[in-house]
């Protein structure tokens, strides 16, 4: 009796370690591969070559999003965030040193595989079929744990609210986008800097641009592979390399695929839990009147 | 059936007085917190989105409540009955540390409301390490107040034996207590290891030291250690029967157990770090490396305070050992949360006084719902 109590217990620890092994030893069984690129997927280009840092685009994103200015520290009266921040979802920032200046346009980049939509526990965050990330109030819970696992550190949630909302570009889906058809900052763009459109056509124009003059630019376009992808794009000058700009260099693959195999390997069909479960009320209840005589 | 007793003794005493001053300093702070918004009492922003109240009541008050998991595993499961005596003890403190894990959770997020979204089907996003989470929390509570039901239906049954409605409950729920028992090992595991997997999806924001696709294991298998210590840590400090023999011999061995899960811990933990090839950065003199010994001093420490039997029958090596590793224990989860965490490059966090003092005061009164339920219902065993 003993003997097969500790047998059937080892087969139990046996079957918990093999599951939880699966996924770092073959790595197949149930991997999620990252989500791909879909043809109707929109997205923006950015290319800081054309950038004059005008911030039109900013003032444009304010107002058709009905964002509060954020003042500037010494004078209190102009429109001056000097970050992304629960008023300001879109920004220009300069990188500068002694022979060099460069700007980079910071927004949500609405990556094809978001950690953001695969973290959110009650749904709040969604990858539209258009390819837009967007966010829900009513589902929300206000945990921050899309600011905390975003790789480009986008949601901002309003601490000083006393029930607070998460603001994130959602590149105009709900205000500029069925006005007037794109975003407020790609229509405000005096110079063509930042242009919207379908990913895969701005994917294909941005190579165009390389090729074309290859002196001009880094050879890389980031987004394309960045994280799994994303769909916002971004060009650099030759001088300046992504990395200057502030943008994190991810491996090829999206976090949420490797988050999301761990998971349905262990939890596919609930079918690991419930053997476990099963074998543990079998041993407590085999057990069970031992228990009381002592 | 075992013998526990109430403790008995006055409720107000001197010690819970103070305690009481704590926590009414952090209720205050907490009616602030939800009138003027999480950023009016705390130092959580935009870089450092979770800070000590998630890491305090999720995570380590988690982890530390695990002396019920494994004092279940143990009596249940690897069926040692003589260990019964620590169960409802550790049952208790599990119960309060994830109610209060629970009641952290709600005052942490910013739309609480939406917390009910984690039980309507149309909004529940299964893929979500954090939903897992939240639903094993709040499973694995009904399940603590389950097993800690018969300690309080004792206190109402009539004396010799005769039936009555507590009576009866209690028998049926003897009955179906393999059926709990089974739950009270499962969730935690599930639960633990969705506290390590959310930290996974942090990727590159958490440090190499830290970060590893192997971090859920390495938390259930940390939570197992951190279980059997607070177990032994509170035994010390409450019971602390320490003239039996065979209760220090039974310490000793949940000592050695705990020891062992320690050991393989360490052994994962270090082949990542290599794997990760992060080795070097734990060599840089900078905060985190700091921290980063800091954990292993505490590891080291803890297991050499209880290596070798003539120690493990010392009650004093034992309460020593268990609070040391326990602490380090504790932190590791704060280093995978806070301090190898990093949004922005150089921009650090600190709580804020008003904050730890919310999260200090919501301990405080777990301490007292603690005290005041061993001395009224019949949770200890004293022989
Ligand atoms: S950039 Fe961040 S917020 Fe935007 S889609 Fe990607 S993960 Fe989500
Ligand atoms: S804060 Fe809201 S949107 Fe972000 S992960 Fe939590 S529930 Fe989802
Ligand atoms: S509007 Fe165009 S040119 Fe002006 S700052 Fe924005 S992206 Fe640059």
């Amino acid at each position: 009796m003993d003997i097969k109590r500790r047998s059937f217990l080892k087969g139990i620890a046996g079957a918990g370690a093999g599951v939880a092994a699966t996924p770092l030893i073959s790595g197949t069984a149930l991997a999620r591969e990252s989500y791909k690129l879909q043809d109707e997927h929109v997205g923006m280009l950015y290319d800081n070559t054309r950038c004059v840092g005008c911030k039109s685009c900013e003032v444009a994103c304010k107002r058709a999003n009905n964002l509060p200015v954020e003042p500037d520290e010494a004078l209190g009266i102009y429109d001056a965030p000097r970050d992304l921040s629960e008023k300001t979802m879109n920004i220009i920032k300069m990188y500068k040193d002694e022979d060099e200046t460069a700007y980079i346009k910071r927004q949500c980049m609405h990556c094809v595989d978001p950690s953001c939509v695969s973290g959110c526990p009650v749904s709040a965050l969604n990858k539209q079929p258009n390819g837009i990330v967007t966010w829900d109030a009513d589902a929300c819970c206000g945990c921050r744990y899309c600011e905390m696992n975003c790789p480009f550190n986008i949601p901002k949630y309003e601490y000083n609210e006393f029930y607070g909302k998460i603001v994130k570009c959602e590149m105009c889906i709900n205000t500029n986008l069925p006005k007037h058809g794109q975003p407020a900052c790609t229509e405000a763009c005096p110079n063509e800097a930042v242009i919207f459109g379908k990913t895969k056509a701005l994917l294909a124009e941005a190579k165009r641009r390389i090729k074309e003059s290859p002196h001009l630019y880094v050879n890389q376009v980031y987004g394309e592979k960045e994280g799994g992808g994303t769909s916002v794009l971004y060009l650099t000058k030759a001088a300046v390399p992504f990395s200057k700009l502030g943008l994190p260099s991810l491996p090829d693959y999206s976090q949420a695929s490797a988050s999301e195999s761990i998971q349905h390997t262990l939890y596919q069909g609930l079918i690991a839990p419930i053997v476990i479960y099963a074998g543990l009320a079998a041993i407590a209840f085999k057990n069970r009147s031992g228990d009381k005589e002592e | 059936m075992d013998h526990a007793k109430p403790v008995g003794g006055k409720i107000f005493t001197p010690p819970i007085l103070f305690l009481s001053l704590l926590f009414l300093i952090g209720f205050y702070f907490l009616v602030v917190r939800y009138i003027y918004g999480i950023g009016s009492v705390s130092n959580l922003s935009h870089h450092q989105a979770w800070g000590v109240w998630k890491v305090m009541g999720v995570l380590v008050g988690a982890a530390l409540v695990n002396g019920g998991y494994v004092t279940a595993f143990v009596v249940y499961i690897i069926n040692k009955g003589t260990y019964h005596r620590f169960v409802r003890q550790a049952v208790l403190f599990s119960l309060l540390g994830y109610s209060f894990a629970g009641f952290s959770l709600a005052y942490d997020t910013g739309r609480y409301i939406g917390l009910l979204n984690f039980f309507i089907p149309k909004y529940m996003q299964t893929n979500s390490v954090l939903f897992e989470v939240g639903i094993c929390i709040t499973a694995y509570i009904l399940i603590l107040a389950i097993e800690i039901l018969p300690a309080i239906l004792e206190k109402f049954m009539p004396e010799g034996g005769q039936q009555n409605w507590a009576a009866s409950l209690h028998a049926y729920l003897n009955k179906i207590l393999f059926l709990t028992v089974a739950f009270g090992v499962l969730l935690p595991t599930m639960h633990q290891s969705g506290l390590g997997g959310l930290a996974f999806l942090f990727g590159q924001k958490l440090s190499p030291l830290w970060q590893t696709p192997l971090i859920s294991l390495l938390y259930v298998i940390s939570s197992i250690f951190m279980g059997f210590c607070i177990v032994i840590a509170l035994e010390c400090l409450t019971v602390a029967d320490f003239k039996s023999k065979s209760y220090v011999n039974m310490l000793g061995t949940m000592m050695k157990m705990a020891f062992y899960v320690a050991i393989l811990y360490s052994v994962i933990r270090w082949i990542e770090i290599f794997r990760n090839g992060a080795a070097g950065q734990a060599m840089e003199l900078s905060f985190e490396s700091l921290f980063f010994w800091a954990e292993w001093i505490l590891i080291v420490i803890g297991l050499y305070l209880v290596s070798g039997q003539k120690k493990l029958s010392s009650p004093k090596n034992l309460f020593l050992g268990s609070c040391v590793l326990l602490t380090g224990g504790i932190l590791y989860r704060l280093n995978t949360y806070i301090i190898g965490y990093e949004s922005v490059p150089g921009l650090t966090y600190f709580p804020s006084l008003p904050e730890l003092m919310i999260s200090i005061g919501m301990f405080a009164l777990q301490i007292i719902i603690f005290i005041t339920i061993i001395k009224i219902f019949p949770v200890i065993t004293k022989e």
